[in-house]
């Protein structure tokens, strides 16, 4: 199915329970070019064949084309078709992940995880699609490959570009953006700490709603008066109402139903590939019980601190300095854990993820690691893990 | 300066029930509403008005009280400290206001860029894009900085460049310090003869806060810089009526008559 000459992208979506297409996307030459229902039948089959089997088919090549599928909390299976040169399974993937954030971004998870009318989702779908889309149109107007949108500052959606960015570029960008007093519009002279620390980027925010705000790395062009007054009504305004609908803040970036094991207080996951966290100092079934979320925030940064720092190596940080006692093994820690009088902390390092939970003191130590496997399975809707 | 005060807009329309209700639109129980750039007040259809929508480039010695003013003027909170602005930042301040001649209400779109001067100083590009489009220049100077105040006419040349278009207005900001002003009202009406331009006062420090005792109280903070929105719409659209040949322009050497 790979085109011949420029390459192009093909998204799929479908449910992951039935099978139903909810859309097809396609990007690159030639766009017109609908794929027939029978390889979409085909594509989800054989990953479905799979899962029956109990193996997780992720990625496959051909000689012109890369497919990569993904399943998100059991619900919305998303495929990707690239004929792309040089498409890799981590671009792709990302691509995945960013459609599927676009999708949360305007629809809530709830709705996208319990499906109750396909062909209302299949409707509401087409406008998450005009977001990510919208971004990629506006960053290639204003000359930039680089563009993303915050909400609250919070990394929404990105090109992807954007998410190739070093991780601490990533991190410091959206901070920044959520940390300035609010302006309609900015235009920052910035230095990025990695890509380039001594040759100036503009770092150019635009206020579409109060609480979001799309942003552009850029050179010298295009000017912010430009961005200001032509492009951002050209491409923003028709989707003044889905955006809308989409600043309201979440307390937490859990599925509704999601249930901890009890005694979780707040915990932290990253997803290493995706580079990406979520975490609640107030999970869902937490109470009131014990530490304040304040004192909860501190000890599990403490935590976080002192594992990233000791057991666990992180890529892009420099070499943990080892314990003469660890630096006797060959092996590496994959589960660490800290007993206080006021909480209990357990971490997991697990290939895609890694876990951070505050628990509660009168849980059992010998229950700890069963329950952090619990809590991580739960989390990542995950079985394998 | 042909514009005097009053004689374009009407002063004190906000404070009229008509204009309480147009008001309205840019609060919501009683704290300022803030607009994204794809949104607008809205207003309901027997109200329905034109927007004027200006762009308005703050210009000042660090120091002055740019970011302050602007942030004074947009309801929002006036940072207590100084800091350095790292780039361009822009604000969109929202005001309604009645033309006298015509009795029509206007809703007036201040675009306010705002930046650093170690950045303008430091990367090229800042000055020009302040510029580019301006339909005025505010000129801030410090009551409590008499160096800020003489810097003003070398700040007007290098800032202005030939540009006559532009509606170019002073402001004396932190006049709430005005016991310890650097610069007397003699030096002001010389400075006014010289130069023929308007001269506005801001007291750029947060207003009163509603019950709750954080939220600022956004109809009571419009009310203290109604005189400088007001000032601004009306040099603004009365240099817009020249521009368009509706009214004649301005003899040179006509009295000035602006006060404030």
């Amino acid at each position: 199915m790979g085109e011949e000459g420029g390459g192009s992208v093909t998204l799929l979506c479908l449910t992951a329970s039935s099978g139903v297409p909810l859309f097809c996307r396609s990007m690159g030459a030639p766009s017109k070019h609908q794929l027939p229902f029978s390889v979409i039948g085909s594509l989800n089959g054989v990953h479905m064949f799979g899962a029956n089997l109990d193996v997780l088919l992720t990625a496959a090549c051909t000689a012109n084309s890369h497919v990569v599928w993904r399943v998100f909390h059991n619900s919305i299976t998303l495929i990707v078709l690239s004929s792309e040169e040089g498409a890799s399974d981590f671009a792709l993937g990302r691509l995945l992940d960013n459609a599927f954030s676009a999708m949360v971004l305007i629809l809530g998870l709830e709705e996208l995880v319990n499906v109750r009318n396909i062909e209302r989702l299949k409707k509401d779908l087409r406008v998450s699609g005009g977001i990510g889309e919208c971004l990629e149109a506006f960053a290639g107007a204003a000359e930039s490959r680089f563009g993303c949108l915050v909400a609250g500052g919070r990394l929404a959606l990105a090109t992807e570009p954007w998410w190739q960015l070093a991780p601490q570029e990533l991190l410091l960008l959206s901070w920044l953006v959520g940390s300035l007093p609010p302006h309609a519009a900015r235009d920052y002279p910035i230095y990025l700490p990695h890509g380039s620390p001594t040759v100036p980027h503009r770092l150019l925010t635009c206020q579409l709603l109060p609480g979001l705000e799309a942003c552009l790395i850029c050179g010298p062009r295009p000017a912010l008066h430009t961005v200001e007054t032509e492009l951002v009504p050209r491409f923003w305004k028709p989707l003044l109402e889905p955006l809308q609908a989409c600043v309201n803040p979440q307390p937490h970036s859990l599925p509704p139903g999601t249930t901890l094991p009890p005694g979780v207080l707040a915990f932290l996951l990253i997803h290493r590939e995706q580079r990406s966290s979520q975490s609640s100092v107030q999970p869902p079934g937490s109470g009131g019980e014990g530490l304040s979320p304040k004192h909860r925030a501190r000890a599990l940064r403490h935590f976080y601190a002192l594992v990233a720092a000791r057991y666990f190596p992180w890529e892009g940080s420099p070499a943990p300095p080892q314990e003469p006692f660890q630096a006797g093994f060959p092996h590496r820690a994959r589960h660490c854990y800290v007993v206080s009088a006021t909480h209990k902390a357990y971490a997991i390092h697990a290939p895609q993820h890694q876990l951070f939970l505050l628990l509660a003191p009168h849980v059992p130590t010998f229950a700890l690691r069963p329950l952090a496997a619990r809590a991580l399975q739960r989390l990542t809707g995950d079985a394998a893990c | 300066m042909a514009v005097s005060p009053g004689s374009v807009i009407v002063p004190d329309w906000h404070k009229s029930p008509e204009g309480k209700e147009y008001l309205a639109t840019i609060l919501r129980k009683n704290k300022r509403k803030f607009f994204g750039l794809i949104e607008r007040p809205v207003l309901p259809p027997q109200m329905a008005a034109d927007t004027a929508s200006y762009k308005v480039f703050v210009s000042g010695k660090s120091g002055v009280g740019k970011t302050a003013m602007v942030a004074k003027l947009a309801g929002l909170e006036v940072p207590g400290a100084h800091h350095e602005t790292t780039g361009i930042q822009t604000t969109t301040v929202y005001w309604p206001a009645k033309l006298r001649d015509s009795g029509r209400a206007l809703i007036f779109r201040f675009h306010f860029w705002d930046c650093g001067e170690a950045a303008l100083k430091k990367f090229d590009h800042i000055l020009p894009a302040c510029k580019e489009k301006a339909d005025g220049i505010l000129f801030l100077f410090s009551f409590t900085d008499r160096s800020s105040f003489d810097d003003l006419p070398s700040q007007i040349s290098r800032v202005t460049g030939g540009s006559e278009n532009l509606v170019k207005i002073v402001i004396g900001s932190k006049f709430d310090q005005f016991m310890h002003t650097d610069v007397t009202e003699r030096d002001l009406a010389e400075f006014r003869r010289a130069w023929r331009l308007p001269v506005l006062r801001m007291k750029s420090v947060n207003g009163p806060r509603l019950a709750d005792g954080r939220t600022l109280d956004g109809r009571a903070g419009l009310a203290h810089v109604a005189h400088v929105l007001n000032g601004l719409a009306e040099h603004l659209w009365y240099q817009d009526q020249v521009m368009a040949g509706l009214v004649p322009a301005p003899q040179p050497g006509t009295e000035d008559t602006s006060r404030c």
